[in-house]
């Protein structure tokens, strides 16, 4: 009986497994952690200057990748609003990777900026001490604050079953953390009953839908702000980031998803598949969309004298294998006929495939948008490259290999992998108290 | 028979409307600080690029002295030590036509720089200068991007964004003009209330006879610094900042609230697509029901 009833045990060291490829994995992180730690230390004994490959572009790799990866993790908001807000049931079996993934993209997104800030130490202080209520960026800081907020809680509220059923097969120490982070002691509090309330768990979603999209839009904002950037500047910006986001958001979601369920043992459930092929047309979709707006942006802004030169750049300038190569042509176009090839034929290496090109182009796409915005007004002649560092590169590396390192951790630990019997939030409280009747069963027995 | 009324109905209606906005939106009458306020002129017609400006600003502000900065007579650059600089520019019309340029920070009148730094540590002093309290300074470089004439850089050593402040701290000390104004040995740069250096550049174009241009009358919505020029500043290869005074805040409003719609859009597809699709649970549900 108890054999039966024991929860399956997933402590970090034990779901982590044994296998070789999963150490040469963990490996190659930690060295280029290493790399990254390498290129820190050298700024700080040498100068800032040698993570910027010029002193007139000084956002370039570092706001690029911020941009990517917060803008990618508002995505995923968005995404996981359709579930929690909008009611989309089948998206919930989704929902505790989506939280997750969302958490770490813009965690290690505002890592990104606190690398790159002169004295990031002082932005908590005078954010909160004087802040600019006039500046995009203090309304975006405030805005991804509350956000985070309301993502952990509603990871907290997900993953809250999962640790009541760990709590129960297991004992000592780890008992009483385990019990202290599900509250079991409070149980008949006001705030357990809240917490346990399937009407809360879709305030604080509604919240973080409200709180992701606002945020998302003020990013574009921070750029489209500034009047004498003509590139950046207008109203496009700010519209485009969203739907540039929720197909950033779809790719990292159904990457992410597919190497969890290839890497383990358990099959993926049939549920998960069709989800993933699903959204794999959604992203076609949108990446359709998205190029709408990209022809609509260069169309206009051709007509428009400020605005040609720096379109031109991109067009037939420095930028020009980046924007026709990896924006128009990887991200935009040849995605869409692996998505919507790999959805018909249910082919999941080829979704996976789209996803990556998706990626890879948007990365790129942000990068271009960093660097090209700021070669108008002062940049009369080319510069010598427009690349980034390499001390930048490593640091980028070691940005990207800790997020990564995190999340691979984060799946493990908090059981990620989608099962046929996840359970849905609404139902996850019937969960709890069928556990604690079979837990007290137990106890008597013992 | 009808009294003439001082105003009209519509124009009462704008100035009520105007007036109830203005505090909301943090605005200020310009123009009638503009009195109080001081500016700085320089005359390229008559400076004879001896950079004495340039030693005078480091030597006041304890600025470091950089490599190879003063070799350059054509491309020096600004930078977190170096917050005035003279350049040889030759009018890309006229390339007989030479003048060295006397650039700094022009100490808008309505500092885009000091609408975007997020921790409010830029301030435009009554005075007239628009000065970053270092202290403050995060060091993120927004207000780099937003100035129209990219001005203000990176000080790689001490971490933050420097620029020009027009010597405001040698006010107290009875100093009358700044560091670089005071060097001057040609009377090329000169210091007061900015009206009177409006008027100061105007009666100097005018005893010169020749064609010239006065740059920060109108530039960015107007400058503290007021540049004399042979010719328009694109063609002498400076930064050209719009001419147009647009409301800052009015504009970033309107900005935003265009990404606000394009959520509000994003949220109705949403909100349509969970509707149209038929959703496989629900299905599953009814039909085991």
């Amino acid at each position: 009986m108890i054999q039966q009833i024991k929860y399956k045990s997933h402590s970090a060291l034990d779901a982590m497994g044994k296998k070789k490829s999963f150490y040469i994995w963990i490996t190659c992180l930690l060295s280029m952690i290493l790399l990254c730690g390498f290129a820190l230390l050298a700024s700080f004994v040498t100068s800032l200057e040698i993570l910027e490959f010029s002193i007139k572009i000084p956002w370039a790799g570092m706001i690029s990748t911020y941009v990517f990866l917060v803008a990618a993790g508002s995505g995923l908001c968005i995404i996981n609003a359709l579930g929690a807000v909008f009611g989309m049931h089948r998206y919930e079996i989704l929902g505790k990777r989506i939280a997750f993934l969302s958490l770490t993209l813009i965690v290690f997104g505002m890592l990104c900026i606190v690398l790159h800030l002169g004295h990031p130490e002082r932005m908590p202080i005078y954010n909160a001490i004087s802040p600019n209520f006039r500046s995009a960026i203090s309304w975006m800081g405030a805005l991804y604050s509350g956000y985070l907020l309301f993502v952990g809680l509603e990871l907290y509220l997900l993953i809250r079953p999962d640790l009541f059923k760990r709590s129960l097969a297991s004992t000592g120490r780890i008992r009483t953390i385990l019990t202290l982070l599900t509250l079991e002691k409070f149980k008949n509090s006001v705030l357990v009953k809240l917490l346990e309330n399937p009407g809360f768990h879709k305030v604080i979603g509604t919240l973080a839908f409200l709180a992701g999209i606002s945020a998302l839009s003020m990013l574009g904002s921070v750029f489209a702000h500034s009047e004498s950037r003509t590139l950046w500047y207008g109203p496009y910006y700010p519209a485009y980031f969203i739907v540039s986001a929720i197909f950033c958001g779809y790719a990292f979601l159904i990457i992410m998803t597919i190497i969890s369920h290839k890497t383990g043992d358990d099959p993926m459930p049939a549920q998960v598949m069709s989800l993933i092929f699903e959204m794999a047309q959604v992203l076609a979709l949108l990446l359709a969309v998205g190029l709408l707006f990209i022809t609509c942006r260069i169309t206009l802004g051709l007509f428009n004298p400020l605005q040609q030169g720096p379109l031109l750049l991109l067009l037939k300038g420095p930028f020009m294998v980046g924007f026709w190569g990896f924006e128009i042509f990887l991200m935009s176009i040849l995605p869409v006929f692996f998505l919507l090839w790999g959805a018909q034929r249910k082919s999941l290496p080829s979704v996976f495939a789209g996803c990556i090109m998706v990626l890879t182009g948007a990365f790129v796409m942000r990068y271009l948008f960093v660097v090209a915005g700021q070669i108008f007004p002062n940049i009369s002649k080319d510069l010598p490259t427009y690349l980034p560092t390499l001390m930048e590169i490593f640091v980028l590396l070691g940005v990207f290999a800790t997020f990564l390192l995190v999340y691979t951790m984060g799946e493990k630990v908090l059981a990620l992998k989608e099962t046929s019997s996840s359970s849905l939030p609404e139902k996850s409280n019937d969960l709890i108290e069928e556990h604690i009747i079979k837990s007290g069963v137990v106890n008597e027995r013992l | 028979m009808k009294k003439k009324s001082f105003i009209n109905r519509r124009q009462f209606i704008k100035a009520m409307a105007g007036l109830s906005i203005a505090p909301a939106i943090g605005l200020t009458s310009a123009a009638g600080a503009d009195i109080n306020q001081f500016g700085k002129l320089a005359d390229t017609f008559t400076c004879i690029g001896c950079k004495r400006c340039m030693s005078a600003c480091k030597r006041w502000n304890s600025l470091k002295v950089e490599r190879n900065e003063l070799v350059s007579d054509k491309n020096t650059d600004l930078s977190g030590n170096n917050w005035v600089v003279v350049n040889l520019r030759s009018d890309k019309k006229n390339k007989t036509q030479r003048n060295y340029m006397h650039w700094a920070c022009q100490h808008c009148q309505e500092p885009a720089c000091a609408g975007v730094c997020p921790v409010s540590a830029i301030k435009k002093l009554d005075s007239g200068p628009v000065v970053i309290n270092e202290k403050k300074c995060i060091g993120c470089r927004y207000c780099y991007q937003a100035c129209p004439f990219k001005v203000p850089r990176f000080d790689f050593e001490k971490r933050v964004t420097r620029k020009c402040t027009l010597c405001y701290n040698r006010f107290p000390l009875n100093y009358k003009k700044p560091a670089c104004v005071a060097a001057c040995p040609v009377g090329a740069l000169a210091f007061g209330y900015r009206h009177e250096i409006i008027r100061e550049a105007k009666k100097r174009l005018h005893d010169l006879k020749k064609p010239g241009y006065i740059m920060g009358i109108e530039e960015a919505g107007g400058t503290a610094m007021i540049t004399l020029l042979p010719a328009r500043p694109e063609n002498m290869g400076l930064i050209q900042a719009p001419k147009k005074i647009i409301n800052q805040d009015l504009d970033k409003i309107r900005i935003t609230s265009g990404g606000f719609m394009g959520a509000s859009i994003i949220a109705y597809a949403m909100y349509l697509y969970s509707g149209i699709i038929i959703n496989p649970d629900k299905e599953n549900n009814d039909s085991t029901n």
